[in-house]
C-alpha cells in the first residue's frame, strides 16, 4: 500500500520525554526498608503500621510460603527480578493528609502533573493518592460518607474496622493461592478498603491513583472491596512511575465482595514505566444476581502478569471482562481473565482485545470453569489480537472445562493485521496511511474504550495516537 | 507422538481416527492441509485429542476441525494449537473444536491455543460446548420420532 501513497509519518515532538518520567529523590523519606525480604522485614513493617498480632502472624505465615513456592514458569519470563534489590517498605511521609494543602511539597507536584486534584474537582466520589508504599492522601465527597460509605487506606481500614477487615481479608485470594499473592500478603502496604452498604448507589467512580516514585521499588498494596446486598460502586485505578534503569516490583491483591443484588466495577488503566514487573492478582465472588465487571487497560510495564476472575457463587450471578492490552518493544503483557461458574444460571463474558507492535507480546490466557451444579450457564469468549509489524507476537491460551451438559459455551479468537483493503479504502478518501491505521486502531478498541469514564476515553485515544506515532513504515 | 510433514505445494487430507498427540509441520511454502477429527464416546471412557499445527514456511493454508460428542459420564478433551514462525507470511490458519454433550455427568475440556509470531496471517479459532437444543429434539420429534432416535440423527449429522 505505501509504495503508491505519499508517506507521510508524523512524530511527536517529545518523543523521547516520557510524560511520567520524573521522579523526586528519596532522601527525604521518613521510612526505607533495607533491600530484600526477610522474616525482620515482615515484622518491622507490621511494627512500624502498629497492626494487630493476628495480621502479623498472618504475615509471617505468608512469608513462609512465599520463601516455599518455587518461581511459576508458565507465563512471562520473570527470571530477572532480583528480590535482594528490592525495597520492600518506603514511607515517604509520616501521615496520611485530609487536604490537598498539607501534602508534601514534591509529593503534592507529582500528583499535580499527572492532573489528580483537578480530576477530583469535578468528577470522582472520592479519591486516594499512594505514594510508593503509603497512602498520602484521601478523601471521600460528604454525601457518601453520609450515607456510610467507607473509603480509606487498607491500613486505615484495618485500624478503624478491625472485624470486617478480619472477617473479609484473604478469604477469597489466601497466601497460598500463588507466589506472589504469598508476597503481597507478607508485605502489603496501603491500597484500599471500600465498604458499601446495603442499597447505596456510589454514582461516581471512587478512585485511587498508584504511583512508583524510588528505585527498586517494590508496591504490594492491597484492595479489599465489600458491595453490600443492593449496592453499587464503581472503583478506578490508575498507575504510573518514572524511568529508571533497574525494574521496580509492583505486586498487588484485589478482593472484592459483591452481595445479593450488588453491582461493582472495577476500572485499570495501567501505565507503568517500561522495566516494572507488574504481576497481580484479582478476584471477585459474586452471589446471587450481583453483578462484578472488569475493566482492565494494560499499556505499560515491562511484564504485566494478570488474569482478574469471578467465582460466580450465587444464582444468576453475572461477571464480564473487558480486557486491553499493548505490547510495545520490550513488553510482555500476558492477561486474560478466569470464569468459575459455581451455581445455576450463571453468565459470564470476557473481551479480550491486544495490539502488539515493535517487537512486544502479547498472550490472552484465561480458564472457564463450568461446575456441575452450574445449570443454564452461559459464557462468550472473544479474543482478538492486532499485530502491527512481522516481528511482534501474539498468543491465545484459552482452557474451558465443563463439568455438566446445560450450559452453552463459545469462545473465538482471531489474530490479524490491519487489512490492505481496509487501508485501501480509507486512503482513497484522502487520509493518509498514518491517520487509517489510528482510525482502524482505535475502531479495533472502541467498544471497550466505550465502557470508560468519559475523560479516560479521551486520554486512551490519545495515548493509542501516541504509541502509534511514527509506526508506519 | 505421531508426525506429519507436509512439502511444497502439496495439498494434504488427514482424517484423525485415534485419540492421542498428532504433530502437523506444514514444512515448505505452498503446503495445505486439511485435517478432520470427529469422536464419539459413552459411558466411563475418557479420551484426549491433541492436535498441533506448525506452520514453518510462508504461504501455507491449514483448517483444522474438531469435534467430539460425549454421552454418560465420559470425559472428552480437545486440545489444538497452531503455531506460525517467524517470518511466515500470507499464511492463514483456522482451528475449529465442537463438543456436543449428551448427559450431565459427561465432561469436556477445549483448549485452542494460538501462538503467532508475525503479522501477515489470517489465524482463528472457535470452540464451543453445548447440549442438543430442545428445539431441535422438538422439530424431529413433533414428526414423530422418539426423543432417542431424535437425539441419534443429531448426533449423527454433528459428527459427519
Amino acid at each position: 500500500m505505501a509504495r503508491f501513497a505519499s508517506k507521510k509519518t508524523s512524530k511527536f515532538e517529545t518523543e523521547d520525554v516520557y510524560e511520567h518520567g520524573y521522579s523526586y529523590p528519596t532522601s527525604g523519606y521518613a521510612h526505607i526498608s533495607r533491600p530484600g525480604l526477610s522474616e525482620a522485614v515482615v515484622k518491622e513493617i507490621s511494627h512500624l503500621k502498629g497492626e494487630p498480632e493476628w495480621m502479623l502472624k498472618k504475615r509471617l505465615e505468608a512469608f513462609k510460603i512465599f520463601t516455599a513456592k518455587s518461581m511459576p514458569t508458565w507465563g512471562a519470563d520473570l527470571s530477572e527480578i532480583n528480590f535482594d534489590k528490592i525495597h520492600y517498605y518506603l514511607r515517604a511521609t509520616n501521615k496520611q493528609e485530609k487536604t490537598w494543602e498539607e501534602v508534601p511539597a514534591e509529593v503534592k507536584e507529582t500528583f499535580e502533573r499527572l492532573g489528580i486534584p483537578e480530576a477530583e474537582r469535578e468528577m470522582l466520589a472520592g479519591v486516594k493518592a499512594q505514594y510508593d508504599s503509603e497512602v498520602v492522601y484521601g478523601s471521600l465527597k460528604e454525601v457518601f460518607a453520609k450515607q456510610g460509605v467507607i473509603f480509606l487506606s487498607m491500613d486505615d481500614g484495618l485500624r478503624e474496622y478491625p472485624d470486617l477487615v478480619k472477617e473479609y481479608f484473604s478469604k477469597i485470594i489466601p497466601a497460598g493461592d500463588n507466589k506472589f499473592a504469598a508476597l503481597n500478603t507478607a508485605t502489603w502496604s496501603g491500597g484500599s478498603f471500600v465498604y458499601v452498604p446495603k442499597g447505596v448507589q456510589v454514582k461516581l467512580p471512587l478512585q485511587t491513583y498508584f504511583r512508583i516514585n524510588a528505585e527498586n521499588a517494590g508496591q504490594f498494596e492491597r484492595t479489599l472491596i465489600i458491595v453490600d446486598e443492593g449496592a453499587s460502586a464503581h472503583y478506578v485505578e490508575a498507575c504510573t512511575a518514572p524511568t529508571f534503569s533497574t525494574g521496580s516490583l509492583h505486586s498487588a491483591v484485589v478482593e472484592i465482595y459483591v452481595k445479593k443484588g450488588a453491582r461493582c466495577q472495577y476500572t485499570t488503566v495501567q501505565n507503568w514505566y517500561k522495566n516494572v514487573y507488574n504481576l497481580v492478582t484479582k478476584r471477585a465472588l459474586v452471589e446471587e444476581e450481583g453483578e462484578m465487571i472488569w475493566v482492565d487497560f494494560n499499556m505499560g510495564s515491562k511484564v504485566t502478569m494478570k488474569y482478574p476472575s469471578f467465582v460466580l457463587a450465587g444464582r444468576g450471578a453475572r461477571g464480564e471482562t473487558l480486557s486491553m492490552a499493548l505490547a510495545g518493544a520490550g513488553q510482555h503483557q500476558d492477561t486474560g481473565s478466569k470464569a468459575i461458574h459455581l451455581a445455576p444460571h450463571t453468565s459470564s463474558s470476557i473481551i479480550s482485545k491486544s495490539i502488539s507492535k515493535g517487537g512486544g507480546r502479547t498472550s490472552y490466557r484465561g480458564l472457564i470453569n463450568i461446575g456441575p451444579n452450574a445449570k443454564n450457564s452461559k459464557n462468550t469468549v472473544i479474543c482478538d489480537a492486532l499485530l502491527l509489524d512481522g516481528n511482534s507476537r501474539s498468543d491465545t491460551y484459552p482452557v474451558e472445562r465443563i463439568y455438566n451438559s446445560e450450559v452453552a459455551v463459545q469462545h473465538e479468537a482471531t489474530v490479524s493485521k490491519i487489512g490492505e483493503d481496509q487501508l485501501f479504502y480509507l486512503m482513497s478518501r484522502g487520509i493518509t496511511e498514518e491517520d487509517a491505521s489510528k482510525m482502524i486502531v482505535n475502531g479495533f478498541i472502541d467498544e471497550l474504550v466505550r465502557k470508560l469514564p468519559l475523560e479516560y476515553a479521551v486520554e486512551m485515544n490519545r495515548l493509542i495516537d501516541h504509541e502509534m506515532e511514527g509506526s508506519i513504515g | 507422538m505421531k508426525r506429519i510433514e507436509v512439502f511444497r505445494d502439496q495439498l494434504k487430507s488427514i482424517a484423525i481416527k485415534e485419540p492421542g498427540e498428532y504433530l502437523v509441520i506444514l514444512k515448505e511454502a505452498g503446503a495445505e492441509v486439511d485435517i478432520r477429527g470427529a469422536f464419539k464416546i459413552d459411558q466411563k471412557n475418557k479420551i484426549e485429542v491433541s492436535v498441533v499445527i506448525h506452520h514453518q514456511a510462508p504461504n501455507t493454508r491449514a483448517n483444522t476441525t474438531l469435534r467430539g460428542v460425549a454421552g454418560d459420564s465420559a470425559h472428552i478433551s480437545l486440545k489444538g494449537k497452531i503455531i506460525i514462525d517467524h517470518a511466515c507470511g500470507n499464511s492463514n490458519s483456522f482451528l475449529t473444536e465442537r463438543v456436543l454433550l449428551l448427559s450431565n455427568q459427561a465432561h469436556a475440556e477445549c483448549v485452542p491455543d494460538l501462538e503467532i509470531h508475525t503479522d501477515d496471517v489470517k489465524c482463528s479459532h472457535a470452540a464451543s460446548i453445548t447440549r442438543i437444543p430442545e428445539a431441535h429434539l422438538f422439530y424431529l420429534m413433533s414428526r414423530g420420532l422418539s426423543r432417542s432416535e431424535a437425539e441419534k440423527l443429531i448426533v449423527e449429522g454433528f459428527l459427519s
